[in-house]
């Protein structure tokens, strides 16, 4: 998955343009395509899903009811190229639904967090990753609720539908870009300033 | 400086790090969506309980599933190497006919009119509960309810 993400990331192929592939071979009737367009987009509908504070199992469901949402739905995304985009506004809608019924978690709890993380004698690469993002989610905890559910979503989806995150987190379509800049502006200035962050890597 | 690119995949890798997808989410997905006819509504996890003595020999998971119109209770227990037995409670009670699915295929029975049901000899891996509107039963059900897909 790390390789296949984002456009964002200028790394591979963006997975709105995987999920494209294989939504579209699906379609023109290859079984095999569509086991592959749900692991791609399972991961993103994932993370998408739980930036709204949702706990495991709700978030479990939310992605369970978005899959079948699109099976029994197939005929209303016309373009393969919008099948990401289909998927992951259904996924946040519901999210955000439920977020608001009351059935969440506040999953922003660094304890909580830290007690995911993968063991400290796990392969030196997921311990480093382990530290990497240890550190990185001090300063990303610090960040107002509106960035860290942004930043998320971005950094899975990097081509939301603005109308329905424009709703969700309050602000003005025009307004999701420079929300989007400040931020990350923020999260710079404070890993600026953290010497641990600028001594571990670049 | 950071540039946003570089800052966007840092906070991606940290979020797969700090709270990964579950290892076999997409496999449980793909297992609902095998099913052949999309008409029936899924049932929320609504509570979990979780196993009594793991590993011991008197492992024991209690699950419990709400749809519209019904709950249900789910014990998965070990009986004997490699093999689960499942006991399922419907509430409120009533005699519908029950479906249960595994890798290795589809087994049925109908509970009794408290909406009890069990089902033995099961294999270790993924199943799904399908609940069928019944004649006969105390509860008239509009369409199937299926659980979500869980690890036995």
């Amino acid at each position: 998955m790390t390789s296949t993400t984002s456009g964002d990331t200028g790394l591979a192929v963006p997975s709105w343009e995987l999920a494209a592939r294989e939504f579209a071979a699906w379609r023109a009737g290859d079984p095999a395509a569509l086991d592959r367009l749900v692991r791609v987009l399972t991961p993103v509908l994932w993370h998408v899903v739980r930036a709204y504070g949702l706990d495991r199992e709700s978030a479990e469901d939310v992605v369970q009811t978005t899959w079948l949402a699109l099976v029994r739905n197939v005929e209303s995304v016309r373009d393969p190229r919008a099948v990401m985009r289909w998927a992951t506004t259904t996924a946040r809608r519901e999210a955000w639904r439920i977020s608001r019924a009351g059935r969440r978690e506040d999953v922003a709890e660094p304890e909580t967090l830290d007690t995911a993380l993968p063991p400290v004698d796990g392969p030196d690469s997921a311990v480093l990753a382990a530290d990497t993002a240890r550190m990185l989610w001090r300063h990303f905890a610090a960040l107002p609720e509106r960035c860290r559910r942004l930043l998320r979503v971005i950094a899975f989806d990097d081509r939301p539908d603005y109308a329905t995150l424009s709703t969700e987190l309050g602000v003005p379509v025009g307004s999701i870009g420079p929300t989007r800049g400040r931020c990350l502006d923020k999260l710079r200035g404070r890993l600026a300033a953290d010497p641990d962050w600028s001594g571990r890597r670049d | 400086m950071t540039d946003d690119v570089t800052l966007m995949r840092s906070v991606h890798d940290m979020w797969e790090a700090l709270d990964p997808v579950p290892v076999d989410l997409a496999d449980r997905v793909l297992f609902t969506l095998a099913l052949e006819d999309m008409e029936f509504e899924l049932m929320r996890l609504s509570e979990s309980l979780a196993p009594i003595g793991a590993r011991g020999p008197e492992t024991a998971a209690t699950m419990t599933f709400a749809a519209e119109s019904l709950t249900v209770m789910v014990t998965v227990s070990d009986a004997g190497p490699s093999q689960r037995r499942i006991d399922g409670w419907i509430a409120p009670g009533a005699a519908l006919r029950v479906e249960l699915r595994t890798a290795r295929g589809v087994q049925e029975t109908v509970a009794d009119a408290d909406g009890r049901f069990a089902f033995a000899a099961l294999p270790a891996g993924l199943m799904q509960l399908m609940i069928h509107p019944t004649a006969g039963a105390a509860l008239p059900l509009h369409r199937p309810v299926a659980t979500p897909p869980v690890q036995l």
